[in-house]
């Protein structure tokens, strides 16, 4: 007994018991296969026992076992599904320790996100990252849609994974808008006043609509629960299930298309050939999306640390309109499209009918060609929805189109209501106690940065003058020392009213803390 | 290397970069939670310095100064040394602030200010029927407190060199009037549309329609001019008398008195 019980049969004994726990765990992969996965060398067993992973691994059942070769080319689909299914588990997570600090209160909501970034460590990060990656997700859902778009993905057996697509996006949508709201700034409460208040304006439902989103007839208490469990609960859900959907039908049911020129090109055999070999998941796909992970782990988290900080404004307040109120980015074009007429019609109906359009594209297209020399029209009018879309973001901007009154609009370029501006850029320690007046004072006695701002002040007041807009303009920045490490700074301009003759100010007191720039926003 | 191989070492590499720049910067997060704090109280104090102006100057004085016969002073060495002590208040002194703020003053305790005994600050959170949310209160007490470092002696503010520059009111003096209006106290008690909002005293929107047909045998001008140097001659209905201060006809000069009559008289 003891003679044939050598030291090598134990280490063999040992490695088999090993290699069968390790198989249960792994659905089917060996130590041996395991090791020649990761170095990337074909399988050691047969039959493959990396596709039979596919079937009894839960993880992987949504996965293909191969894809042909060209079809995985980098400048095909330029991994733009796979980002956009990445930043959604990035959301997934972030998100999920977000909801620790959050609290869905108006009178709590703010102070929680200001505890979260001063209070907590990494706080401010994890919101950065949340933000960040949220604005990435629309981003990336949007590029790939244009992408199977271009391509033509979308046709015959793949018009229902269009279809899931398309509600991929509205999800996506939805999600980055209910999230803005949560902070419960100034930002998000104007952005979402106006987002449902184009809901108002619908025809039929509208009111209730309206009612339903916001709880009450203004959003409140009622209205930011609503958003809070949409955002957290029953969009994520929906997300999951549908995006499970749509995996499954690329990965287990139609692959991914290949290049129309692949497919329907005039090629020879050989090449046709090479493109469809067959590339396995599993090593090569699988360490190429953890690769691509990693990449993105990577640059968001740079982003984040070194160039980028979430926005927080002002805590939300119902009584104060901001001047230049600003829907989120991926929604400008609507606020575009308001500027051009009635808001049921350019609001509801048209933004309705562009997603109806959107979902209903490989119903409405029976062309079954793919190559884009081929479908010349669908081209041509996809690329104008991208035109016509940039076109309305750019007039969506608050600048275009909306008239300000001149004396409003020099003095809110100098101190906009939130962030820095010219008037908050300049040092405390510049900001001397003092009256400057247009046109009397000499800015070379100025302290340099107030000087600069100033001088340009004065050009603006001065510009205005002489253009009619604002006759006999006087212009003042009065600098008050107001407490200990507080200033309050008033630029006020003085016209003539060319209608009724009458004298008229504008001014608006700003009060600048020394402390207010050493970190933040 | 196969592809594989390097994804995996690559993979691996800027994992490891990104956890490193995490570390990196969780030895400044001490620091920066430091400065964002600080960077928030500033903002709290900005924006209540801005609350305090809409809401609180009317009659504690544009810098808290405190109005003789209307409302004490906030930015006084007294206020941050004894108050708390002189009403036994167990807490802290911007807790006394933002109570007081919040649920106002049912009885007043200096019998010199408004009230006499009635009803003398008014209530200020939304909880109690008031305008202001609770942050606002909050960054009310911030301002407030900023006080302290010049009540204290410890730091002297600049003058301005020239008062604050408006040819419009030099000129006018119903404008003019208005300023006194607006620095004097009267916003605290007195609703004008558009410029105030006090519920203490009568609605003075349309005064200068209806001054004429106040008092018998009194022109419009006289009836208001004697209702600011003796509130009592003449008590509206509905008010109570000795809640005005008697004592404008010393704390203006006769050319503010002037002024403010006539920019009463031009509310109509």
């Amino acid at each position: 007994m003891i003679k044939n019980l050598s030291m090598q049969d134990l280490r063999n004994r040992g490695l088999a018991l090993l290699d069968e726990r390790v198989r249960i765990i792994t659905a089917g992969l060996g130590l041996k296969e395991l090791r020649a996965v990761l170095r990337g060398d074909p399988a050691t067993e047969k039959p493959n026992p990396r596709y039979r992973v596919h079937t009894t691994s839960y993880v992987f059942h949504i996965r293909p076992r191969y894809y042909q070769k060209a079809s995985t080319w980098f400048t095909h689909t330029f991994r733009l599904g796979y980002l956009s299914t990445l930043f959604f588990i990035i959301e997934i997570i972030t998100g999920l320790i977000l909801m620790v600090y959050y609290v869905p209160s108006p009178s709590e909501a703010y102070q929680s996100i200001l505890e979260l970034q001063n209070e907590i460590p990494f706080g401010s990060l994890l919101r950065d990252l949340h933000r960040l990656g949220a604005e990435a997700m629309v981003a990336f859902v949007a590029l790939h849609m244009l992408r199977t778009y271009l391509t033509g993905s979308y046709k015959k057996e793949r018009s229902f994974t269009w279809l899931t697509g398309v509600f991929l996006l509205l999800i996506t949508l939805f999600l980055s808008f209910s999230g803005y709201l949560l902070p419960w700034d100034q930002l998000a409460y104007w952005a979402v006043t106006i987002g449902t208040s184009m809901a108002n304006s619908a025809p039929l439902l509208g009111d209730e609509v309206n009612l339903l989103l916001r709880g009450a007839q203004d959003i409140g208490a009622g209205g930011l629960l609503r958003f809070y469990l949409l955002h957290v609960v029953l969009v994520p859900l929906l997300g999951i299930v549908v995006l499970s959907i749509h995996y499954y039908k690329v990965g287990r049911e139609h692959s991914i298309s290949l290049p129309a020129r692949i497919e329907e090109g005039d090629l020879p055999d050989a090449v046709k050939k090479d493109a469809t070999q067959r590339i396995d998941f599993i090593p090569d796909l699988l360490t190429h999306e953890i690769f691509l992970a990693c990449l993105v782990t990577f640059a968001l988290v740079v982003m984040c640390v070194f160039f980028y900080n979430a926005p927080l404004e002002h805590h939300a307040d119902p009584q104060k309109t901001p001047l230049d109120t600003k829907a989120p980015w991926y929604f400008l074009w609507i606020q575009g499209l308001l500027k051009l007429g009635d808001p049921s019609l350019m609001g509801i109906i048209i933004p309705t009918l562009v997603f109806a359009l959107l979902f209903a594209v490989p119903y409405i297209d029976r062309n079954p060609y793919r190559m884009m020399s081929k479908r010349p029209i669908a081209v041509a009018l996809g690329l104008l929805l991208v035109v016509g879309v940039m076109v309305l973001t750019y007039m969506g901007t608050p600048q275009f189109g909306i008239e300000t009154p001149p004396a409003v609009r020099i003095i809110q370029d100098l101190a906009p209501e939130e962030g820095v501006g010219p008037l908050r850029g300049i040092p405390f320690e510049q900001l001397e106690p003092g009256v400057y007046e247009v046109g009397t004072t000499d800015p070379t006695t100025l302290p340099p940065q107030l000087a600069l701002v100033f001088i340009d002040f004065q050009e603006r007041v001065t510009q205005a003058e002489e253009a009619g807009t604002l006759p006999d303009a006087q212009g003042f920045i009065v600098i008050e020392d107001w407490q200990a490490d507080l200033k309050k700074v008033t630029p006020r301009i003085i016209w003539t009213d060319p209608e009724s003759g009458q004298q008229r100010t504008f001014d608006k007191p700003v009060f600048i803390h020394r402390n207010r720039g050493s970190g933040g926003e | 290397m196969a592809r594989t191989q390097l994804e995996i070492f690559f993979g691996l590499l800027l994992v490891s970069i990104a956890v490193l720049v995490i570390i990196y910067s969780g030895f400044n997060e001490e620091n920066r939670m430091i400065a964002w704090n600080q960077s928030h109280q500033a903002e709290a104090v900005e924006v209540g310095a801005e609350l305090f102006g809409n809401n609180c100057s009317g009659c504690h004085g544009a810098k808290g100064e405190g109005i003789q016969g209307l409302a004490p002073a906030l930015n006084d060495r007294y206020f941050f040394t004894n108050r708390v002590k002189d009403v036994g208040w167990q807490g802290s002194l911007e807790d006394y602030i933002i109570s007081t703020v919040s649920t106002g003053r049912v009885v007043s305790t200096r019998p010199e200010y408004v009230g006499g005994g009635k009803p003398a600050m008014p209530t200020w959170s939304e909880r109690y029927g008031g305008p202001l949310r609770d942050d606002q209160i909050r960054n009310i007490a911030a301002f407030v407190l900023n006080w302290e470092a010049t009540a204290m002696g410890q730091v002297q503010l600049a003058e301005l060199p020239t008062a604050t520059p408006s040819p419009e009111e030099a000129a006018d003096p119903v404008a003019r009037g208005k300023q006194v209006f607006m620095t004097a106290g009267c916003t605290g008690c007195h609703t004008i549309d558009g410029i105030s909002n006090g519920v203490v005293g009568p609605n003075l929107t349309k005064i200068g329609e209806v001054a004429a047909t106040r008092k018998d045998g009194a022109s419009a001008e006289e009836y208001v001019r004697e209702s600011i140097q003796n509130p009592n001659a003449q008590v509206v209905e509905g008010f109570q008398p000795n809640i005005m201060p008697q004592n404008y006809s010393q704390q203006l000069s006769n050319k503010q008195l002037d002024d403010l009559v006539a920019f009463l008289l031009a509310q109509k």
